[in-house]
């Protein structure tokens, strides 16, 4: 890399100087849930467009320093935002990561640009990759009708359990009971929840099962999904005696099959105008 | 008239897209009780559900609290379906003439992909009304919703055409990347109104908080808004458009798109 470091320039956008703030050439302290806001402006002044002064300093920076950081976005050669969990959970949520996601697309009519999200704990990347390659779909999947559909706010896990639209749960990876929203903490109370984790974890409390496995890439091997999508093998280093996660499934899903089919007899649909002999649609 | 009455609500949310005049007018009354609907992954009758009365026709009325009964009145051409206790989401969704009226609360996706007909809840809606679906292009391509109380997110997010009637607080994004049509709100929205939008119109009679890329344009009354009061006034929504009583502000945006949508702040005189 010529130049190194020196070579390139670091901009930090947050609501208050983080540590991270020292390491940063620039500087900007917006005001909080001014994201969205901050990023529609910048679309506009990529394309030169005219912009309320006014109402761009309510976000807590002046329209002239970001007319200066889009003329150095422009400049650059090579760019990428990187964006967190105070963009993508707070008021706005996925309209913020859209926001940034279009930014960035409309960036390259000038030069190379490109955005990654920073994952929280846990492997998001990696069920975020795998729900991707076997459905189509990142998240917010329902495959009750046997084939896949995405919508989230109707499908999401958060929006599902406030709701209280399930009555089961399976958590895998997941601390849902220190996270969501209360009236979802209580849904889980509510319904059999299942918790597949190598320790105890809020969830663990509240739920009907707690199945302790073992740690992946600590006594059970795997695969993890670095933050740009890398997939990377797990070799474990120390012998568990609990099972992995995917024998646990595998073992509840060889049981499920054992399972007397779920599907109706056909004499509890006869006289329907929608089974198929009456040769109108299904 | 059908008349179909909730047994008790369902544990988990019934998927009865089958329940539309088109679907139900040409069938006996056995063949409607025979008729399929979806809990869970579970194909079940609609009698497990309700109890179904009445003489077939194209008029049908939905009794109890079926807010966790998806796709009511999905792609329905004609008719009429009335709801005494709230509808779950996806309400007359893809609906293409008819009427659908809701005493009660309605749940997201109300009207999303219609493209005809009208439908009036006197309750509170959810987001997403006259919206399109996660990837596609466009939302509402015509008729009419109004909702006499509040509404949710994203209402009529890409919407192509049509209106959409919003008497109480709208939450964020309304008309969200919007491409045409109408959004009236009569009580206002919280933040972010007419985000990215490309085309279209959004009136609203209460001071709204706009984004940094919409611009003032000017202020007046413009000619079409008497055509538009003249048309709503029977669905019970005064629309203001005489000089005496005031002035529209009219902002166009939105900048960062660019797009040529306006928003109309109704400023009343003095």
């Amino acid at each position: 890399m010529p130049e190194g470091r020196k070579g390139r320039t670091m901009v930090l956008v947050d609501i208050r100087e983080t540590p991270s703030a020292k390491a940063a050439d620039i500087f900007l302290q917006i005001r909080p849930g001014k994201d969205f806001e901050l990023a529609t402006t910048l679309r506009a002044l990529v394309k030169g467009q005219h912009v309320d002064a006014g109402r761009v300093a309510e976000t807590g920076v002046a329209v002239e320093r970001l007319q200066e950081i889009v003329d150095r976005m422009k400049r650059a050669r090579f760019g990428v935002i990187f964006f967190g969990m105070g963009v993508s959970m707070t008021r706005g949520k996925h309209m913020n990561s859209a926001a940034i996601l279009s930014l960035t697309a409309e960036m390259n009519a000038f030069t190379k640009f490109v955005c990654m999200p920073m994952r929280g704990h846990g492997n998001v990347t990696g069920a975020d990759v795998v729900l991707r390659w076997t459905t189509g779909y990142p998240f917010g999947i329902d495959l009750s009708r046997g084939y896949p559909r995405f919508n989230p706010g109707e499908f999401s896990t958060v929006d599902l359990l406030v709701r209280g639209d399930n009555d089961a749960a399976l958590v895998l990876g997941a601390d849902p009971g220190a996270t969501m929203p209360q009236p979802g903490i209580d849904h889980l109370a509510r319904i059999p929840t299942i918790v597949l984790d190598p320790k105890v974890t809020h969830t663990s409390r509240l739920a009907r099962v707690h199945i302790t496995t073992a740690v992946t890439g600590v006594s059970a091997r795997g695969t993890a999904y670095r933050m740009d999508e890398i997939p990377l093998p797990l070799r474990p280093a120390l012998v568990s005696p609990y099972p992995t996660d995917e024998e646990v499934i595998r073992r509840i899903r060889q049981a499920v099959a054992a399972k007397p089919a779920w599907t109706p007899a056909p004499a509890t649909l006869k006289g329907s105008p929608y089974t198929s002999d009456t040769g109108r649609r299904l | 008239m059908i008349t179909l009455t909730l047994r008790e609500p369902p544990p988990v949310p019934l998927e009865a897209d089958v329940l539309s005049p088109d679907t139900i007018a040409p069938l006996t009354i056995d063949e409607i009780r025979a008729l399929p609907v979806q809990l869970g992954k579970r194909q079940r009758r609609l009698d497990d559900f309700f109890a179904v009365e009445g003489e077939p026709s194209d008029e049908v009325e939905i009794h109890g609290d079926v807010r966790r009964v998806k796709w009511i009145g999905r792609g329905m051409t004609r008719g009429v379906l009335r709801i005494r206790g709230g509808a779950g989401m996806h309400l007359g969704s893809a609906m293409a003439g008819g009427t659908i009226e809701v005493w009660g609360d309605a749940g997201d996706w109300l009207g999303a992909e219609m493209s005809g007909g009208l439908i009036h809840v006197h309750g509170n809606a959810g987001g997403q009304i006259g919206a399109a679906y996660r990837g596609a292009p466009s939302g509402m391509t015509d008729g009419v919703v109004v909702v006499d109380g509040s509404a949710g997110l994203e209402v009529g997010m890409r919407m192509k055409r049509g209106t959409i009637v919003v008497g109480g607080m709208v939450r964020d994004f309304a008309g969200l990347q919007m491409k045409g049509g109408t959004i009236v709100l009569r009580d206002g929205a919280e933040l972010r109104t007419g985000a990215w939008m490309n085309r279209g119109t959004i009136i609203s009679l209460k001071p709204i908080a706009l984004l940094p890329t919409f611009a003032f344009a000017a202020a007046y009354n413009p000619t079409f808004l008497r055509l538009y009061a003249r048309r709503l006034a029977p669905l019970g929504c005064a629309l203001p458009y005489d000089d005496q009583q005031g002035r529209y502000q009219r902002y166009t945006g939105d900048s960062a798109v660019p797009g040529r949508g306006e928003i109309l702040v109704w400023q009343p005189r003095g």
